[in-house]
């Protein structure tokens, strides 16, 4: 029996989609056997960014109306042999097309084959989050280092700890600029994490390269040279029980070089 | 026959004392006759004691028009004996104190009759309500509401008084600026209405105990 987890962050645009696929394919790349459940009906992306958009024939509302089998609407992603799925949300309906009831029966079902189950909330606190949490054993809230962001963390923490089947949200804290949060222009991670006084999951720097490889259909987990795969990867581990030590913004600059010339500096 | 209402001179002034065993026309009848007595021209305030009887909200209003129609007589204050079980459930819950133990978050309301102790931070957009006074174990950063019911000598103290929104009964604070500048330390801080009646103002919280000093309970001590 595998566990389902929810990906959610009240505000849009703070990288809910980004980091379900990321989150998603670094678990299938480290042997986990994942199924990408996109909630977000009427406003799918989560297809676009793993690049299995033209993969699909059937999608979520076509399950949940019996239309088809679950693993007729299932998309293999074949960069990873049987290891990652999608489940597509519907583009031609709205959110009020299913219902929390469906979702966890669903979601139930999945995991009995799977190892993780990962929902893509939509944004909003309406229909569309309450179908994503239904069958959540976990959840995950995505923020940025933006005001406006964390109070939309905050607001969904709330709902969140109010569901009972749910275990304590934890953090993410996406799109880190280092530069802004040394100026004192962005809010740092602790203020951050003592304000939602949450867990911390992980961090993900900021990195351009998540742009242009959600547009090339790749997930950037895949190149683990880059920074913000390193802190998908590292959250991924962190899931999977190992304990990793938070990266520190500043390692990146400095390098092996200076850390073995600290060493030596003793 | 006996007599069912007492005029009585006391230290603190005159007292009409009704009969709490008689039927309740008579008592007033009887109330009507004496007030109305040319001997009592002079206006004076009186305090009315009701004794065991209880009397309704229209009833006790009739008392009171009987005698202020019928004489220079003002009621100034009125005592009774007893009260109904709802009002006294009322009085134990008012007086009560309630505890939360958590983090009110943005779009949470926490409610309660009496008193309210948070445990626990309010982040912004989370809203305390309370009939008396509130205090924050905390960072209070959301909405505060004190003395929600008409309770105007209501406070809020907070570990960090640092709220966007202070109000306490009829009156709203939006912290300016100038207020929030006071906050720049982690100082433990209450907010109460100001003796103008006009205005919520923020004192250290030290200064409490001389500003509301019937929030102090406690007897004894050294």
């Amino acid at each position: 029996m595998g566990e389902a987890i929810v990906i959610t962050s009240g505000k849009g645009g703070v990288g809910k989609t980004t980091t379900t696929a990321n989150l998603g394919t670094a678990l299938a790349l480290q042997g986990k056997k994942v199924c990408l459940i996109d909630t977000d009906i009427g406003l799918r992306n989560l297809d676009v960014i793993l690049g299995l958009e033209n993969r699909i024939i059937y999608d979520l509302v076509d399950v949940l109306e019996g239309r088809c089998k679950v693993h007729q609407a299932l998309v293999k992603d074949k960069r990873f042999e049987d290891m990652l799925y999608l489940l597509p949300a519907a583009q031609t309906t709205d959110k009020n097309a299913i219902n929390p009831e469906q979702m966890k029966e669903l979601v139930t079902e999945l995991k009995k084959d799977y190892d993780f189950v990962i929902i893509d909330c939509p944004a909003g606190i309406e229909q569309g989050y309450k179908n994503a949490v239904a069958g959540a054993d976990r959840a995950i809230v995505v923020t940025t280092p933006e005001i406006s962001a964390v109070r939309d963390a905050d607001r969904i923490i709330g709902l969140l700890e109010l569901e009972e089947n749910i275990e304590p949200p934890k953090l993410i804290i996406n799109r880190i600029r280092q530069h802004l949060m040394k100026a004192g222009e962005a809010l740092d991670i602790n203020e951050i994490t003592t304000h939602l006084s949450i867990d911390l999951l992980g961090i993900v720097a900021d990195d351009e390269s998540v742009i242009s490889s959600s547009n090339r259909g790749e997930p950037v987990v895949m190149n683990p040279a880059n920074p913000a795969a390193m802190g998908y990867r590292n959250i991924a581990r962190r899931l999977l029980g190992e304990s990793v030590p938070l990266m520190t913004m500043d390692k990146q600059n400095t390098g092996v070089f200076s850390k073995i010339k600290a060493i030596f500096a003793k | 026959m006996k007599n069912l209402v007492y005029i009585r001179g006391t230290k603190e002034g005159l007292v009409l004392q009704l009969d709490d065993q008689c039927a309740y026309t008579d008592m007033l009848n009887e109330l009507k006759a004496k007030v109305s007595d040319p001997a009592l021209d002079g206006s004076a305030e009186v305090q009315l004691h009701l004794g065991y009887r209880y009397c309704t909200e229209a009833q006790y209003k009739e008392i009171v028009a009987t005698i202020q129609n019928n004489s220079h007589l003002r009621v100034s204050k009125m005592r009774s004996e007893v009260i109904s079980v709802e009002e006294s459930n009322k009085r134990i819950q008012e007086r009560q104190s309630e505890t939360y133990v958590g983090i009110v978050r943005s779009g949470q309301v926490v409610k309660a009759e009496g008193d309210l102790v948070v445990v626990g931070d309010i982040n912004p957009n989370g809203r305390v309500v309370a009939g008396g006074n509130i205090y924050v174990l905390g960072r209070l950063k959301g909405i505060a509401h004190a003395g929600a019911y008409g309770n105007r000598e209501a406070v809020i103290a907070a570990s960090w008084l640092e709220a966007t929104h202070l109000m306490i009964d009829d009156l709203i604070e939006t912290m300016t600026d100038e207020l929030s500048v006071l906050s720049e330390q982690p100082e433990m801080e209450c907010a109460y209405i100001h003796s103008n009646g006009q205005n919520i103002v923020i004192d250290r919280l030290q200064e409490l105990r001389y500003i509301r000093p019937q929030i102090s309970t406690f007897k004894g001590g050294s």
